[in-house]
């Protein structure tokens, strides 16, 4: 009897056989192990998250949801409230307004990897991808320097989850807990002496004259550090993954860095981090033969979406030439990631520096520590030797 | 399914079946269109899916939202009385035979 539990081991390691089989013959499964449905194809995915009205994010998107969350932040709002919190927000992280943070970000990204000329072999989360994704968030949202490696370990916890209990743990909770009392005390600073940065416009804005409440505001800034700091690294650990293991898409990156947007783009398809986010459903809904019903909750399994065959060719090879338009590696429609250009710049210059340092490597590892999460699927180590 | 034809810079046509409920955006981009980038994937975010759609269908799309015409200034080509963003035009039985050209530059 197939069964598909997000909260496995075997999950967080290796998901797409699962996925290939809920694609093929569940596609649309009940896994008794998460209490939700699973959508695996990449057309009912997309016709998912346009259908925002049927498919609602109001009670929480992460798989296991943080507590007290849903419904004060971009992620967990449907529109018109989501609209109007995100209009906020936006328009510091169009591509125009990053344009300043591109220099920025470049010398961050050439200073962190500097010290790695010493070293044969390292880590590269530690050594490299978690100093450079906590110094660009806090440059992006101009946070103040000091406390970086705290806030990266509670991000990194926070999104975690307990394999046995199938819930957060209290280790979980607690990193919560600690981000958000962190956020709290950057927003008093910044109301008390505002600057011209997001946290500041965003913790005095008001939507048609009113004031946002202090959750949306304190749960929106944790969410942007946790995003920031989590996904971003999760994200670049898959990209050195996949540069690790395909000797030929590496070279040809190195020996020409503009291939490295392509390459990055493969990457969120081949791999994505942000597997799988969840929904609601706000009426009975009949697919493929089933029938959901309303308050069910819904799993929308981009990662299998993106290795769906019925929408890219030979979706299992890693083929930086393929521009995977479409893929659903930030997910898409309303509720598709907000910092998308940020991580694609920072994810380019973070490699084009490693590389000048770091021109050709091999993985050590041959089982990788995965993540326990029921949502983002990244290593928690990633040893790299140069070659 | 509801037919839509995408007109490229150069004047090549491409017809695509977009499934309903779907954005044209999303249409095209998983059918391999050129000239639409979608940077933002969707969330009206980046003016990477401008496209002119033909004056005799205009007046039967619902009319861009707020969100939209704001985005719209930042569309790096002409902008003209019937740009739109590809993300805002959700695929519907009555759009079936839309037509919208696309711009020489989106980024």
């Amino acid at each position: 009897m197939f069964s598909f539990d997000p909260y496995s081991p075997a999950v967080d390691a290796d998901p797409f056989p699962f996925y290939k089989t809920l694609r093929d013959e569940y596609p649309c499964f009940w896994s008794k192990e998460a209490n939700m449905w699973v959508l695996s194809r990449y057309a009912d995915i997309v016709t998912a998250l346009n259908d925002w009205q049927t498919f609602s994010s109001a009670r929480g998107n992460l798989m296991t949801e943080l507590p007290n969350r849903a419904g004060a932040t971009l992620g967990t709002t449907d529109p018109p409230r989501h609209d109007r919190l995100r209009g906020l927000v936006q328009h510091a992280f169009m591509k125009r307004n990053l344009e300043s943070l591109v220099e920025p970000i470049r010398a961050i990204a050439k200073e962190t990897a500097a010290p790695l000329a010493d070293l044969r072999q390292f880590d590269f989360i530690e050594d490299f991808s978690s100093k450079f994704t906590v110094r660009v968030l806090f440059a992006a949202l101009g946070l103040p320097l000091g406390d970086e490696a705290q806030v990266r370990e509670k991000a990194v916890l926070m999104v975690q989850s307990d394999a046995a209990t199938r819930q957060k743990g209290p280790e979980h909770i607690a990193a919560y807990n600690w981000m958000q009392e962190y956020a709290a005390k950057v927003i008093a600073e910044r109301r008390a002496n505002p600057q011209n940065d997001l946290i500041s416009h965003f913790s005095m804005a008001e939507i048609d004259g009113d004031r946002l409440d202090e959750r949306e505001v304190l749960l929106t800034t944790t969410t942007l550090i946790m995003a920031g700091i989590e996904s971003l690294g999760g994200f670049m650990a898959m990209f050195a993954l996949n540069m690790a293991d395909h000797a030929d898409a590496r070279r040809q990156c190195v020996a020409n860095p503009a291939l490295l947007v392509d390459a990055v783009e493969e990457s969120l398809r081949f791999n994505t981090s942000a597997q799988r986010f969840r929904r609601c459903l706000t009426r009975d809904h009949t697919l493929h033969g089933q029938t959901m019903r309303e308050g069910d909750f819904v799993c929308l399994a981009y990662g299998s979406g993106n290795r769906d065959e019925r929408q890219f060719a030979n979706p299992d090879v890693y083929d930086i030439t393929r521009k995977p338009k479409g893929h659903l590696g930030f997910g898409g429609s309303v509720h598709a990631c907000l910092g998308t250009t940020i991580a694609r710049i920072s994810v380019k210059a973070a490699m084009e520096a490693f590389h000048e340092v770091v021109p050709d490597y091999r993985r050590v590892q041959e089982q990788l520590p995965w993540m326990p999460s029921s949502t983002f699927r990244s290593p928690l180590r990633l040893e790299l030797a140069r070659i | 399914m509801v037919m839509v034809s995408f007109v490229e810079p150069g004047g090549a046509e491409q017809q695509i079946d977009v499934p309903e409920g779907w954005s044209l955006m999303q249409g095209a981009m998983s059918n391999g269109v050129e000239g639409i980038e979608g940077e933002c994937g969707g969330s009206c975010a980046c003016a990477t899916c401008h496209c002119y759609v033909d004056d005799a269908w205009l007046e039967k799309l619902p009319a861009a939202a707020e969100n939209e015409l704001a985005m719209l200034e930042n569309v790096v080509a002409e902008r003209r009385p019937n740009s739109r963003l590809a993300c805002q035009i959700k695929a519907g039985a009555a759009l079936d035979g839309l037509r919208v050209e696309l711009p020489e530059a989106q980024s």
